[in-house]
Formats: C-alpha cells, sequence, structure tokens
C-alpha cells in the first residue's frame, strides 16, 4: 500500500507538534513516552516517503521532491535516536532551567520546526522555520543552565538570527527579481541569470551559510554543539545543519551550470576554506564535544564542496550528510556517556576510559573513525566520490585542499580521541569499576551501524533515493 | 508646497536612516528602545505612504502589523525586560567608545551607500533599495559592536526592519502571510533572548563575559 506524499508529509510536521503540545502539559514520564513513541512512527512515515512518489504539492503550501525526502529521513532518523537516548542524559543532570517535560516538548518542537521547513515550498517559509529551530533549539543549548551552555545559547540566537536576517534579505531582493519565492517553480523555470541573482546567491550563502556554520560565520557552532546535551549537540550537527544546507541548496538551484560569474567557485571555495579551517581547528581543543563541533563544520564544509561542483560531486555531497548524521549521533552520544561518567568534558582529564568503559569506548572510537572519512565507514565512499567529482571537473586546487582537510581531520580527531580511550594511564575522575550498561550502548551501536551500512550500500532504496535526489546524469 | 508619495517616501527613509545612525550613537538602553519604536513607527508610516500611493490593501495592513508589533509591542516588552532583569541601563564599553561607533557608523554609511548605488543598484534596477540597503548594515555593525544582551536584540530587530523595507520598495511587499509570521517569529526571538538574558544574568556571564569552556 502507497500512502500519499502529502499524508506522510502532514503526519511528518503533525506528530512532532502533537509531542511538543503534550510535552507542555503532561508530567515528565508521560512526556517521554509520548515522544518515544512519537519519534519513532514519525521515522516510519519518513522512511515511506522513501518508498512513495517523490514530488508532489498540497494547496501550494506543502512541495517536495526526492530530495525533501532525503533530508525527512535524516532528520526523522536523527530525531528518533535522539529522543530515545534523551532519558539516559537527564537522569544525570542534576540543574536544569527547564523540566524534562519541557525539554521532549522543545525536542519535539525542534524536529516539527525542521521538518517543516523541509515540507514548504516557498523559500520564506523554509525561512521561518530555520529560524524557529533557533529559538526553540536555543532553549535546548542552555538545558544545564551553567554559564558556559547560557552564554553559548545567548551566542547562538543572535549569531544565527543575524545570518538569517541576511538571509531574508536575500529572498527579498530574489521576490522583487524573480516575482516567486516557489522552489521548485523557479527550479523548473529559472529566471534569466543577471548580476542581481549572482548577489541573491551571495547573499544567501553568507546568511544561510551562517546557520550551516561555514567559516567565517561559524563562531556559535563549537559554542552551542558543544555546550548542549549529547542527544540535542547530535540533532544539531546531524539534522539541523543539513537542514540549513537544503535551504541554500534551493537557491542554489537558480544558478545555471555555466557563465555564473564565479558563483560556483565562490561556493566550492568557501565549502574548501570552511572544511580546512574547521580541520587544523581540531588541533588543540581541550574539550572533545567541541572537537566534535569542529569535526561537523569540516563536514559541511566538504558537503559544500560537492554542491558547488554538482553532477556526481553532489551525490557524494548528499550521501556525505547522511553517512555524517549517523556518524556523528554515535559520536555524540558516546562523548555523553563519558562526560556522565567522569564528569568533565577535557580531554586533558580523560584517559583510560576504554578500560572502564570498554564497549563504549570502542564505539567511540569507531565514530571518531566514521566521522573523518575511513573505510568501510559511508564518509570515505562520499568523499572518494567527491574527490573523483572534482578531479572530473579538473578542479585539481580542489581536490588538494580536500586531501589536506582529510589528513589533518583526521589526525585532529581521532588521536586525542585514542589517548583518551586507549591509554593506559587513567585519569582520577573515572570511578574505580567498571560502571557501563548495555543501554549507554545501543543508540550509538544503531547509529554506528548504519553509518557503517551506508558505506557498504546495504540499505535498501538508498542508493536510489540519493540518485534522484542528485538529479542523475552520472554512472 | 505639497510633499508628494515619492517625497514622503524618501523622507521617511532617510529619518530611518537617521534612527539608525543614532543607535550607533547611543549607550543608554532606554533611550535606544524608544529610538527602535520611532525607527518602526516611521517604517509603518512609509508603508502607509505605499499603500495609499499604491491601493494595496496588502501594504496596508503590513502597515497595521508593523505599528503594532514592532513600534509598540515589542518595544514594550524589550522595556519590561530590562526592569525587570535589572541589565545595565547603560554600557560602559560603549559608552567610553561613543565617537568612535558615530563615526564608523557614518563611514559604513558613505562606503556602502556608494557601493549600492554604483554597484549593486544598477544590477537590480532599484536605486530606491539603499536605504535598506545602509539600514542591514548599520544592523550588523550594532550587533558587532555592541555587548548588552538588549541593545543586540535591537539591532537584530534593526536588521528585520531592513528586510521589511526592502520588500515594500522592491518586492512591492512580500506576501501577507510570509510577513505575518515573520512578525511572529520576530516576536520569539525576542521572548527568548529576553529569557535567555535573564539566565545570563543569574547565571553571572558579565556584559563582556569570558567563559573559558567557549574558547578554542
Amino acid at each position: 500500500m502507497i500512502v500519499p506524499g502529502e499524508t506522510l508529509w502532514l503526519t511528518l510536521i503533525g506528530l512532532p507538534t502533537a509531542s511538543a503540545l503534550a510535552g507542555a502539559f503532561v508530567r515528565p514520564g508521560l512526556a517521554e513516552r509520548i515522544a518515544r513513541a512519537a519519534s519513532l512512527v514519525t521515522l516510519v512515515a519518513a522512511l515511506l516517503l522513501l518508498v512513495g512518489p517523490s514530488r508532489g504539492s498540497a494547496g501550494g503550501i506543502l512541495g517536495w521532491d526526492a530530495m525533501s525526502d532525503l533530508f525527512a529521513v535524516l532528520v526523522a532518523a536523527l530525531y528518533a535516536l535522539s529522543t530515545w537516548d534523551s532519558a539516559r542524559y537527564l537522569g544525570s543532570v542534576r540543574a536544569s532551567a527547564l523540566s524534562p517535560s519541557t525539554y521532549y516538548a522543545l525536542l519535539g518542537g525542534f524536529a516539527a520546526a525542521m521538518l517543516a521547513t523541509l515540507a514548504v515550498s516557498d523559500l520564506a517559509l523554509m525561512w521561518i522555520g530555520l529560524e524557529a529551530t533557533t529559538v526553540v533549539s536555543a532553549l535546548l543549548v542552555m538545558y544545564d543552565r551553567r554559564p558556559a551552555s547560557v552564554e553559548a545559547a545567548w551566542r547562538y540566537v543572535l549569531i544565527a538570527s543575524g545570518g538569517l536576517a541576511v538571509g531574508l534579505f536575500a529572498l527579498a531582493l530574489l521576490y522583487g527579481e524573480a516575482g516567486s519565492l516557489d522552489a521548485f517553480a523557479l527550479a523548473a523555470h529559472p529566471p534569466a541569470w543577471t548580476p542581481a541573482l549572482a548577489l541573491v546567491v551571495a547573499l544567501a550563502l553568507v546568511g544561510f551559510g551562517t546557520k550551516v556554520g561555514l567559516f567565517p560565520m561559524h563562531a556559535w557552532l563549537p559554542d552551542a554543539h558543544s555546550e548542549a546535551p549529547a542527544p540535542v549537540s547530535a540533532l544539531l550537527s546531524g539534522a539541523l545543519l543539513p537542514t540549513a544546507l537544503y535551504v541554500f541548496l534551493r537557491i542554489y538551484d537558480l544558478v545555471p551550470p555555466t557563465g555564473a560569474l564565479g558563483l560556483r567557485e565562490l561556493v566550492v571555495g568557501v565549502g574548501a576554506l570552511t572544511a580546512l579551517v574547521a580541520a587544523f581547528l581540531t588541533f588543540g581543543q581541550r574539550s572533545y564535544k567541541r572537537l566534535f563541533a569542529y569535526s561537523s563544520m569540516e563536514n559541511m564544509g566538504i558537503a559544500l564542496v560537492g554542491i558547488g561542483l554538482g553532477g556526481i560531486a553532489l551525490y557524494g555531497a548528499l550521501l556525505l550528510l547522511v553517512a555524517h548524521a549517523f556518524a556523528k549521533s554515535s559520536a555524540f552520544a558516546c562523548s555523553g556517556t563519558a562526560l556522565q561518567t567522569t564528569g568533565t568534558s577535557r580531554i586533558d582529564s580523560v584517559r583510560g576510559f576504554g578500560r572502564r568503559s570498554p564497549r563504549t569506548g570502542a564505539l567511540w572510537l569507531l565514530s571518531g573513525l566514521a566521522v573523518t572519512g575511513t573505510p568501510p565507514f559511508g564518509s570515505f565512499a562520499a568523499e572518494l566520490v567527491i574527490l573523483t567529482g572534482a578531479l572530473a571537473q579538473g578542479a585539481y586546487g580542489v581536490v588538494a585542499a580536500l586531501v589536506v582537510t582529510l589528513g589533518v581531520a583526521f589526525a585532529g580527531v581521532n588521536y586525542p580521541l585514542g589517548r583518551m580511550v586507549l591509554s593506559r594511564a587513567e585519569s582520577p575522575e573515572l570511578p574505580s569499576e567498571a560502571t557501563e550498561s548495555w543501554l549507554s550502548t545501543i543508540v550509538p551501536g544503531i547509529a554506528l551501524g548504519v553509518a557503517l551500512a551506508v558505506g557498504l550500500g546495504s540499505i535498501p532504496y538508498l542508493t536510489g533515493a540519493l540518485r534522484i535526489a542528485a538529479g542523475g546524469g552520472f554512472p | 508646497m505639497a510633499v508628494g508619495p515619492a517625497q514622503a517616501t524618501l523622507l521617511l527613509g532617510v529619518a530611518i536612516l537617521l534612527t539608525a545612525l543614532y543607535l550607533q550613537t547611543e549607550s543608554f538602553v532606554g533611550p535606544q528602545i524608544r529610538a527602535i519604536a520611532l525607527q518602526s513607527l516611521l517604517l509603518g508610516g512609509l508603508l502607509t505612504v505605499l499603500a495609499a500611493e499604491q491601493g494595496s490593501l496588502v501594504l496596508a495592513i503590513l502597515a497595521g502589523l508593523t505599528v503594532g508589533i514592532r513600534a509598540l509591542l515589542l518595544p514594550y516588552t524589550l522595556t519590561r525586560q530590562a526592569a525587570a532583569f535589572r541589565l545595565p541601563e547603560r554600557e560602559l564599553r560603549a559608552g567610553r567608545r561613543v565617537r568612535g561607533h558615530a563615526l564608523a557608523a557614518v563611514l559604513l554609511a558613505v562606503v556602502g551607500g556608494g557601493l549600492y548605488l554604483e554597484v549593486i543598484g544598477p544590477a537590480f534596477g532599484h536605486p530606491d533599495g539603499v536605504i535598506p540597503f545602509l539600514l542591514l548594515l548599520e544592523g550588523l555593525l550594532l550587533m558587532a559592536s555592541r555587548s548588552n544582551a538588549l541593545v543586540r536584540v535591537i539591532a537584530y530587530l534593526e536588521e528585520e526592519n531592513a528586510v521589511v523595507l526592502l520588500g515594500a520598495l522592491m518586492a512591492a511587499g512580500f506576501p501577507i502571510l510570509v510577513e505575518s509570521v515573520v512578525l511572529l517569529d520576530l516576536f520569539g526571538v525576542v521572548l527568548t533572548a529576553g529569557f535567555l538574558s535573564l539566565h545570563r544574568t543569574a547565571t553571572g556571564v558579565p556584559e563582556e563575559g569570558f567563559v573559558e569552556e567557549l574558547t578554542g
């Protein structure tokens, strides 16, 4: 039975919204159960999108295609993983600015805002959805009410909202130039390419790029990702950054393949620079969550390079977003366990973690490898495809920059991770006996398994969905 | 001498720009809230002129929403927040650097205006977009140069005013649905920022705070 796309999309937005509303009124235990059930049904609805019709609209407000479907699966999966990992985390928070019920309400609202961004056809409505994610997720970032987390949330709201205002300015210019903000109509019948449209895309790169964490507008990203509760960090990194990139992708659809007044080169350049800067910034980090935040920035930079190059590199970029989301979800889940176990996020203070928590330690190490493009994880295949696309276009400078980036990021992430997990010395923060529970390994285990399956090409429908989303036209 | 719609639009636009320059030179929070309210009121007036000139109901509704939410409700909320959270009524650092801020704001207006009129405006065929463009730049400068929580929210409001002005001048207004939701969203951002300000003050982060965990 094929469920109509409209029903599925309304379910995708409606269930997290209902969970958010319920969370605001019920006691914590019930809010948790409702959130878990809602996240699972949302995931099932998203997966059904992959086997159903891939394009449609409803009443002019909703609009979707294969690309929206793919991103919806990503958001729904990360929402489910984060929701199921939350109870374990919340149990360890001593002081909080919000009740657990409010936490689940905000988590549902966060997912609903991201899914609504993906479900609409109007770029201005996408902007509204994206801005709504800022409002909701900022409150989640400051959940444990430490000075650092409150300050991180504050910076996040200001920088992301300020950047998105530039994005809205770009949309106003676009509306004046093209007379429409319907992303699908504009893609089907693009207006004649002019310097004015080039300015629109450049401003959109700055505006929406702020939310993606592109250099040099990235200042909020390491703060928010490192200070948020671990399940929220996973959602920010694996779902929110791709959602913001999705909105830029819709605007980038306006750029012609040739004669784009240097726009494609600009996008590829910003992507490569972001990846390179982030890779070098992984060195010298004192917090392991901050380390993974810079790794997210690096991956978004590489994905932007693929988007800028287009063709098969776009396929690689989409594959990278999928693989990175699951790998990073695992990395942050393990980071949350490490934080609970040791009470510190300082890299220098954690030694011998693998001896006390061998399963989490192993998953943590593998997650580090998975987010830095190590075979056989999905990010390796994705980065290989992007490099192939760059080589095919003769972009040798980009290839060189990416190779350096990958090497630096691999060392920058995995060396400190190895020291924390494999070191023979044990930090005094560790408990004297192993306290690891199987529960703490379920979510990272599943997420890492998906990242691996993506790399092995063993997820049904995924390759086809990626190919359709990237526009096909390549072997 | 009668003032036509074009002259009225220009006058109101210049007045809006002057409020933006004033915001850069003011270090007391109270006058800044009143200045952003005045800027929004002028924006509402400009939208009313455009609505009358074009006979546009959409722009008339937008003018009403702008005055109601941007000129009255949001400044009222900000005033309540400033009082309730006991935020510093004056930015000390900004108070010492007020002349530098004023100079930077004027320079930005001159350079940005030249850039728009010579390069961007001709590309779009809309020289009247220069005022919203400058307003956006001044909003970004205010955001970057200040550390007081509420002043940064005011800077964000100024950026949003620039977007509304651009939409009205160049695109005959965004679709009204979008404008309405953007206004609601704006309210959400202001409330969230206020909530965060409360906790920021309560957790002891100073106005020019340094948090060791957020370095690197």
